[in-house]
């Protein structure tokens, strides 16, 4: 009931081509992201990085190149399976589902409990008991990430910055070992990027999980990320420390040579 | 203790529902009684198309199976099994049917599953119309009367109870009470539980269910199979309740009336999907008792061009489905809300907590109109 | 010989039919996102007017205001109901559910109007038959397979050469994208309604021809055949439609034509084939034989 306490395993980009209809949206993109490290994915527009996304979830099949968490390839595996590997993510458009946020937290929950069609409609005492015992450990992730007074709220009367948060909330309720966030901070006002930037911090040390972090807000990248891996129409450019990426003259053509990397934190 | 209470408002409802046969005759227990059939039903239709947001139209080929299959197994022609194990396998017997369908009602998606769902209707009712020597063609089969331990739901023999005496119709009605509390409480604890959750999350986002762990395909499918089985359900009670069943009554315009049911009651609840369809059933059969005292509306079999009651019940049905798509997409159960919300604000000074019930709460995804996921 | 030669007749004049009711399935879904379960009720309606309009202006001039009057009626149903719903994706899911509630409200009525009564549509055609070699052919039915031809192509040439057809297909394929390039959706979807509603009318008049006894109540409900046709060729396609529409029909033809070889499905399983065509290609292309294979947009 409790969170994962070994760390987590490696995830292993390697290699990864995407095509869509002859237009090629990853190019052999290879990284790597080191257990209980924030790994930030940068890139202008188009540059490739939801769609990375999208194969590391198992939305996507890459034309070649493997995804590996620890000993287990990824690649081929249907979503729900990779889900149930311990791989949660949000969306950058926020998708939550109808209901209170307690209803789309226990959904987080939902591959780590078992009652089926039969012992929810019959109300087991096991199904009952599981419900109880998953909606306690709800509740608490709730309050980690500060959804504590909101968790019986339906979600359709929640600001645009706590529905951010409650798609983080749910994605942690997963117990997952590596949490992918794309944009987790876009259309939010600065008050409201500050508290995300802590909450993001304050599960990576509380929870131990290795982060993948999408995002056009330099700032909150330079802060968060221990390696950052820059894109640019399907490729990778750059690798390093945010302090090496910051310096490296392809990022900056990248980013229309303006110079800083801020001007594009949309 | 409030559970307590919530358990005590339960009972009052009960008891009365348990009370009324003493008070009411034929007609009034035969309305409640198909009003309970078709309530098991729309709640199996409301649980696939409301919940999991796939439509179909082809409930009522698993209402043929329900109703067929009892008959079947329970009457002479058949195994002549005991009507209570024939009532349980045709119930089983539909949810196989919905699950040989799986194949594509796990990967055909929402408003597309609804034509698919129309060839079950075509293709069912041309098989009850063809396999007479199993459902006696056109002119149908008569329904053997349900026994359980030697009581027997049919007209019996001049039982009485409390002076008052004990037709079919005051049996069934018990019978159907029962398999409609079943139905309550199995559907809601599913709707609460963690399938509810996975198939509100598929009919929202399929793309976020999956990576929350939902198995699609999986969760389809079985949202169609439990919705066939509740249907089938349905179809074995409204046997019983015309002890006769013909090919025709398991047309396409029956699984229309179960989704007018559904939309009427307001999609993705319990207690909508039995608003709608005691309102879908119980209409047409009082405004033919009424008749005459409607304006606009003849009595039955009066002519060509003038408005039978059946007619006219079907008009309004058709409008309210239109109606309540535009202007109150949560139906029924939406206005009621509302309704108790602005009464609670009224009986309560303005300075009260906003309870929850009062919260304007946003409808079911498949008829939530206006909001879209970016 | 000839069975083989009737057959194919009788399945590509059906299948010419279906293809006028499937091509406004397709119109419509291309411009909405909707599926128009109101299509039988529309079809109806027109078979309906040329059947009480005919003795006052005649076959062709009943044949022309049933055509206008209908694809007013559908247009009105559009831009009156189903447009003020909305126009995101879930707001076409509801949309279609809608479709069936005017449906049942104009079937109701165009049902009572109707009664028990078989209506002649006073066709030119009657009864006549054209020997044609090997085999003899109703006149009906080669009315149904040219003027088909003429409407369908007629219905490519505005989906090909006119700004609204190009619009049609800009809408359908980004309707945001569309809009903000000054596509007036509104009127698209309302012209694409208009068009279905008019090849529906056209299409009564051969259901209702020689050798059908004449347009009854149910006649509508023919129009839930051309469902499977669209589906067949992926929803989205015109030409899938066509094709769609001539494997259906021919199925039907083929099915009734040889019933006594397939005595094992049963009297009048050509009238449900359709349906099992249908089942079966979704089992193998769950989204239809002509469907692009695109990736999920997240």
């Amino acid at each position: 009931m409790t969170a994962r306490t070994a760390a987590p395993p490696p995830l292993e980009v390697r290699e990864v081509t995407v095509r869509f209809a002859g237009l090629t949206a990853l190019d052999e993109v290879s990284f790597t992201v080191a257990p209980r490290t924030v790994h930030a994915v940068i890139g202008p527009n188009g540059a490739g990085k939801s769609t990375c996304f999208n194969v590391l979830s198992g939305l996507y099949r890459p034309v070649s190149g493997t995804v590996r968490l620890g000993e287990r390839e990824l690649t081929r595996l249907a979503p729900h399976r990779i889900a149930a590997l311990g791989v949660a993510r949000t969306f950058q458009n926020i998708v939550t589902t109808q209901g209170t946020v307690a209803d789309n937290l226990m959904l987080g929950r939902h591959a780590l409990s078992r009652a089926g069609f039969a012992a929810s409609a019959l109300r087991l005492p096991r199904a009952v008991r599981e419900q109880r015992e998953h909606l306690a450990r709800a509740r608490e992730i709730a309050e980690l990430t500060g959804l504590g007074a909101l968790f019986d709220t339906p979600v359709a009367l929640l600001s645009y910055g706590d529905r951010k948060r409650v798609e983080l909330a749910r994605a942690l309720c997963l117990e997952p070992r590596v949490l992918l966030l794309d944009e987790p901070v876009a259309g939010m006002n600065a008050g409201e990027r500050v508290r995300m930037a802590e909450v993001v911090g304050e599960v990576r040390a509380e929870l131990g999980l290795s982060v993948v972090l999408v995002e056009h807000d330099m700032g909150l990248v330079m802060r968060l990320a221990d390696e950052v891996t820059v894109l640019d129409f399907g490729r990778r450019i750059a690798h390093g420390t945010p302090d090496q990426v910051r310096r490296d003259p392809e990022v900056l053509r990248a980013y229309l040579g303006t110079g800083a990397g801020g001007e594009d934190a949309a | 203790m409030s559970d307590l209470l919530r358990r005590g408002r339960l009972l009052i409802p009960v008891l009365l529902l348990c009370a009324l046969p003493f008070y009411l005759d034929a007609f009034w227990l035969r309305i409640g009684l198909f009003s309970m059939a078709a309530a098991i039903g729309a709640v199996g239709l409301g649980l696939l198309s409301g919940t999991a947001g796939q439509l179909s139209l082809g409930h009522a080929f698993f209402l043929a199976v329900g109703a067929y299959g009892y008959v079947w197994l329970a009457g002479d022609d058949g195994p002549g099994l005991p009507p209570a194990v024939a009532l349980v396998l045709a119930v089983l017997l539909a949810g196989a049917a919905g699950g040989l369908f799986s194949p594509v009602a796990g990967r055909v998606k929402g408003i597309y599953l609804g034509v698919a769902t129309l060839a079950l209707v075509f293709l069912g009712h041309h098989v009850l119309l063809t396999a007479d020597s199993v459902t006696g063609g056109f002119n149908g089969s008569s329904v053997p009367p349900l026994e359980v331990g030697g009581f027997a739901f049919d007209q019996g023999d001049g039982l009485a109870v409390l002076g008052v005496p004990f037709g079919a119709e005051e049996r069934l009605w018990y019978l159907g009470l029962a398999l409609f509390a079943l139905t309550w409480f199995t559907a809601r604890g599913l709707l609460r539980g963690r399938p509810g959750r996975a198939l509100v999350a598929l009919r929202d986002s399929e793309t976020a269910a999956a990576v929350m762990g939902v198995h699609v395909a999986r969760y389809r499918s079985a949202a169609f199979v439990v919705s066939s089985m509740y249907a089938g359900l349905a179809g074995v009670l409204l046997a019983l309740a015309f002890r006769r069943v013909v090919p025709d009554y398991f047309s396409l315009a029956l699984s229309v009336d179960y989704l007018a049911m559904i939309v009427i009651g307001g999609l993705g609840s319990v207690a909508g999907a039995t608003a709608g369809a005691v309102f879908v059933t119980a209409l047409p059969l009082l405004m033919t008792r009424y008749a005459d005292q409607l304006p606009l509306v003849a009595a039955p079999g009066s002519g060509d061009g003038s408005l039978g009651p059946t007619e006219a019940a079907r008009y309004l049905y058709g409008a309210a489905i239109v109606v309540i798509l535009l202007f109150a997409p949560d139906g029924l159960t939406g206005l009621a809300r509302r309704a108790r919300a602005r009464l609670a604000r009224r009986r309560r000074p303005a300075s009260a907590p906003s309870d929850p019930g009062a919260a304007p709460r946003p409808p079911a995804t498949a008829v939530r109109a206006k909001e879209h996921t970016p | 010989m000839t069975g083989l030669i009737d057959s194919l007749f009788n399945g590509l004049a059906l299948g010419s039919v279906y293809a006028l009711i499937a091509l406004g399935f397709v119109t419509i879904f291309k411009a909405s996102g909707v599926l128009s379960f109101a299509h039988g009720s529309l079809l109806l309606l027109g078979g309906y007017l040329i059947a009480v309009l005919h003795d006052e202006l005649g076959f062709a001039g009943a044949l022309a205001l049933a055509v206008l009057v209908t694809a007013a009626v559908a247009g009105l149903v559009d831009r009156v109901v189903l447009q003020r719903i909305g126009a995101d994706p879930h707001a076409a899911h509801v949309a279609t559910i809608a479709t069936i509630g005017i449906d049942i409200v104009l079937v109701t009525d165009l049902a009572r109007r109707i009664g028990g009564d078989l209506l002649t549509l006073g066709d030119p055609w009657g009864d006549a038959v054209t020997d044609l070699g090997p085999a003899t052919v109703a006149d009906s039915r080669i009315a149904a397979i040219t003027v088909s031809a003429l409407a369908i192509g007629g219905a490519f040439a505005l989906f090909r050469f006119t700004p609204w057809g190009l619009s049609l297909r800009a809408a359908a394929e980004d309707a945001e994208a569309a809009a903000l390039m000054g596509v007036r959706l509104t009127r698209v979807r309302m012209l694409a309604w208009c068009l279905a509603g008019a090849l529906a009318a056209l299409a009564a008049v051969f259901l209702a021809a020689f050798p059908a006894p004449g347009l009854e109540r149910t006649t509508g409900q023919i129009a839930l055949k051309a469902f499977p046709a669209a589906i067949l060729g992926g929803m989205a396609s015109p030409v899938g439609a066509l094709v769609g529409s001539m494997v259906i029909g021919l199925t039907e033809a083929f099915t009734a034509g040889y019933q006594s070889d397939l005595h094992v499905l049963g009297e009048g399983f050509g009238d449900v084939a359709p349906y099992a065509v249908m089942v079966l290609v979704l089992l193998v292309r769950p989204a239809g034989l002509f469907a692009a294979k695109g990736a999920a947009r997240v």
